[in-house]
């Protein structure tokens, strides 16, 4: 899957006209505002349910993850196998902050999302110094992650433990409704989709290419491979933080399984595998199947886990690029 | 303070003894297998289903470790396949993914079917003196058989002509390959053999405490971080770690509860890889 | 003893050799010179299974090889030195030299008789190949390769990074083997010390071979003369 991060959708504007820029901008707007589009007719069919409208949230959240989680390992091949703790760290700060500090929530929002961006970074930081490699980076962070998993059990006093806890802050606010949190998730994916998008048509989108590409070439070429890496982790680990806190603010409980690395990472990987990893809008339709998959093997209970196991495996053997590049390389070979 | 010190090097051996199950692995063929715990697992519940069926405890030991054997050979069979025409990087991520797939697959399987099942073997008679100290009689018996198979892979990497032939692979592959030695049926027979050590990690926990259809998870990635802090590839590095962390982590219990003793052990653990990234024993790139 | 024929080799970036060919007769020494980046590790690495040829054959006594798995190339009876030797290093010399007989156990007799050759060795047996020298390791790395008692010898570059009075003393060692009746095969940038030794030998330039010849008419031709010995 090495050789697997391919573009899905963009075409390299490297130092490309005004026009093209301009042309490259549309092209990104357009599929952007296309997705945005289909994806807010949603509230109209499922509408009546605040259980159905629950799952498009969790959904959303999910396809937010997966954005800023693409940007870190799809970008700069860094594995971060933290997701749901730096998640989880805009969550639990956030809803700390509002209810035990007394902050408002949108100060509170910020305040934990800078503390997840900043923590990113720094686990960035260390891995880009000590030059861990991709299996070494992944290790380090799959114990960040379990420290903060017994942090979050450990200090039971404020985050409530095992049980995790009722926020308080917004109780009786549109943050509670059942359609609003759909919109502000929504907003906050689009946002992010679009980052994404403008980043990787910049100079920083250049270098991402080029160190995953081929590394020592990029190296060579003048590209501050470290730099870009922990500015990618920065900017994801942002994304991750203030999605996990929104969802902590519309959902109005959090518990350690909120942000657990058996109920985040594992998904929000398989969802980016399958949508393709490096790809712009593979993270939305990622989200989008698994959670409808997930819907329907609700019922299953323990086997969920067997069918996501499975899925896992059938995904790197037989697509191990994701949909939307295997997709991409086929319609091209068609119109040559 | 000794009685935890004690309690740390029984649990310590069974780390070291499952993270050098890992380390070799890797070391040989550059695989990391992350459904390592599930396959200690599923040897310990072959055990609970042998008895259950029937058999006495010991023969129903000997099934769950040609179980464990024969999993490593499946293991090597099947979903490795792929993996092994890879290389590099590339070949330690792929099989680290699907291995993890294995490992939900496994554990959803079991906790589907056999929700409450768990390995309990326990051993008659009272409490051991040792040091002045009463041991648990199982934690001591746990031992002092983690002790001599240790011993014997000792012995088996040191003095036989197979044994130096996996540490030949495990040192330079293509040197390996010169003087006639098969790196593929090598790692076969590593995977084999970690399979019996795994279910062997099972049974002799399971004389301590319970091991339950959900430990998969949690043994392996115990197993991760003493292999990481004790050298990637260093059978002895795995061992060292796996004694330090193991007594770290009984005292810590003991001293400042279980969930703060996990975070010290963590933090000591990402300290070392950070100090010293090639791990206790490891050799600089 | 060995038969190549049409040999096309190389990385993904293109072919380093084309068809190359040439024999090696049973009781020879045969040598393959040519300058740094010519093909000859290359070549090697074709010929022992390390690297998959894009075409021709490789016969060794008269069963083909080509495609064949190294491990069973070796156990057929070729013994390969690299140049960059591939010793185990945190084994001693005594463990290396046993790997060499794998999968025997290592016969007695021929441990002494590797020391014979390389007293050097028998004062190190208990020494860790890695922490060894250059030059011991070179006759570490000739003695493993001896210890499966080989039909066929093949070596690339022996001298590399050695000392002149360490080469001239390998060199004596693969004499001293060819009297014994073991087929050699070297490739060389040291030229003189490679004519001593060989019966003949082919000369490789950008992968293809230019030469051959006997060893003596190679040492008169003007080419091999000027490029090779350093004689205007």
């Amino acid at each position: 899957m090495i050789e697997g991060y391919t573009e899905g959708t963009g075409t390299a504007v490297v130092g490309g006209t005004e026009r093209r820029a301009s042309r490259s901008l549309v092209a990104l707007l357009g599929p952007v505002a296309l997705v945005g589009a289909l994806l807010s007719l949603v509230p109209l069919w499922l509408g009546d349910s605040r259980v159905m409208m629950g799952v498009a949230v969790l959904g959303l959240t999910f396809a937010c993850y997966a954005v800023g989680f693409n940007l870190i390992f799809g970008s700069t091949g860094q594995l971060f196998l933290c997701v749901g703790a730096l998640a989880g760290i805009g969550g639990y700060g956030s809803a700390i902050f509002a209810d035990k500090v007394g902050l408002p929530i949108l100060a509170s929002m910020l305040l934990a999302t800078l503390a997840s961006s900043l923590i990113g970074g720094l686990l960035s930081w260390i891995a880009v110094r000590r030059s861990l490699g991709v299996i070494f980076t992944g290790i380090i962070t799959l114990i960040f992650s379990l420290v903060f998993g017994n942090l979050v059990l450990g200090a039971a006093g404020i985050t409530g433990g095992d049980g995790g806890f009722h926020i308080q802050a917004g109780a009786d606010t549109f943050l509670r409704q059942t359609i609003p949190p759909y919109y502000l998730m929504l907003a906050l994916l689009l946002v992010f989709v679009l980052s994404h998008g403008l980043l990787r048509r910049s100079h920083v989108g250049w270098a991402f290419r080029a160190l995953r590409d081929d590394e020592v070439a990029a190296e060579l070429a003048g590209v501050d491979v470290s730099r870009y890496r922990v500015y990618a982790a920065v900017i994801g680990a942002a994304m991750l933080g203030l999605s996990g806190s929104l969802f902590a603010f519309t959902e109005g409980t959090i518990s350690p399984t909120t942000y657990g690395f058996a109920q985040v990472d594992v998904e929000t990987m398989v969802m980016l595998a399958f949508g393709g990893i490096g790809s712009l809008f593979g993270p939305v339709l990622g989200a989008a199947v698994f959670t409808v998959i997930d819907e329907l093997i609700q019922g299953l209970g323990q086997l969920r886990l067997l069918v996501y196991g499975a899925l896992i495996i059938a995904l790197f053997l037989w697509v191990p690029r994701g949909i939307i590049p295997t997709l991409g390389d086929l319609m091209r070979r068609r119109q040559e | 303070m000794i009685a935890n010190l004690l309690d740390g090097i029984v649990l310590g051996l069974q780390f070291g003894l499952l993270a050098g199950g890992l380390t070799m692995v890797y070391g040989l063929g550059g695989v990391l297998n992350l459904a390592y715990g599930q396959m200690a697992v599923v040897s310990a519940m072959v055990v609970v289903l042998s008895m259950e069926a029937g058999l006495g405890p010991i023969p129903a030991v000997v099934v769950g470790l040609v179980a464990g054997g024969l999993l490593g050979l499946l293991l090597d069979l099947t979903i490795l396949r792929p993996v092994y025409r890879l290389h590099g990087e590339a070949r330690v991520l792929l099989s680290l993914l699907l291995t993890l797939g294995l490992a939900f697959m496994v554990d959803g399987f079991l906790s589907w079917r056999y929700p409450t099942k768990a390995l309990t073997l326990r051993i008659g008679g009272g409490p051991v003196e040792l040091l002045g100290v009463r041991m648990v009689r199982g934690g001591v018996v746990a031992s002092v058989i983690t002790i001599l198979v240790l011993g014997g892979l000792l012995l088996f990497f040191r003095k036989t002509t197979l044994g130096r032939a996996v540490r030949s692979v495990i040192e330079d592959e293509e040197g390996a390959r010169l003087v006639g030695v098969d790196p593929q049926r090598m790692l076969r027979l590593i995977l084999i053999l970690t399979g019996v050590l795994a279910a062997l990690v099972a049974v002799t926990r399971s004389l301590v405490t319970p091991v339950s259809v959900t430990a998969g998870f949690e043994l392996t990635v115990s197993a991760l971080i003493v292999t990481v802090v004790g050298g990637l590839g260093s059978v002895g590095g795995a061992i060292l770690a796996g004694l330090i962390l193991g007594m770290i982590s009984t005292v810590a219990a003991s001293s400042i509860g279980t969930v703060l003793s996990l975070i010290i052990l963590l933090v000591a653990a990402a300290v070392t890889i950070l100090i010293r990234p090639s791990g206790l024993l490891g050799v600089e790139e | 003893m060995l038969e190549v024929r049409g040999l096309t080799a190389g990385y993904q970036g293109g072919d380093v050799i084309r068809d190359v060919g040439f024999h090696v007769d049973e009781g020879e020494a045969v040598m393959i010179i040519g300058s740094n980046g010519a093909g000859k590790t290359t070549l090697f690495r074709a010929v022992l299974g390390l690297l998959r040829p894009s075409s021709g054959t490789v016969e060794f006594q008269q069963e083909v090889i080509t495609g064949k798995q190294t491990q069973r190339i070796a156990r057929l009876g070729i013994s390969f030195v690299p140049a960059e030797r591939h010793l185990f290093p945190r084994m001693t010399v005594r463990e290396n030299l046993s790997l060499g007989a794998y999968p025997d156990r290592p016969d007695p007799d021929d441990v002494q008789s590797v020391f014979d050759l390389f007293p050097r060795l028998a004062e190190r047996r208990g020494q860790r190949a890695g922490t060894m020298s250059g030059g011991e390791q070179q006759m570490l790395a000739v003695g493993r390769a001896l210890m499966s008692r080989p039909r066929l010898l093949v070596l690339d570059e022996p001298t590399t990074g050695l000392a002149p009075k360490l080469a001239a003393e390998a060199y004596r060692a693969l004499g001293i083997l060819k009297q014994r009746g073991l087929t050699v095969l070297v490739a060389e940038q040291q030229v003189p010390l490679a004519l001593a030794l060989s019966d003949r030998g082919y000369v490789l330039e950008n992968g293809v071979i230019r030469k051959e010849g006997t060893s003596a008419e190679l040492t008169h031709d003007p080419d091999v003369r000027r490029s090779y010995l350093g004689v205007v």
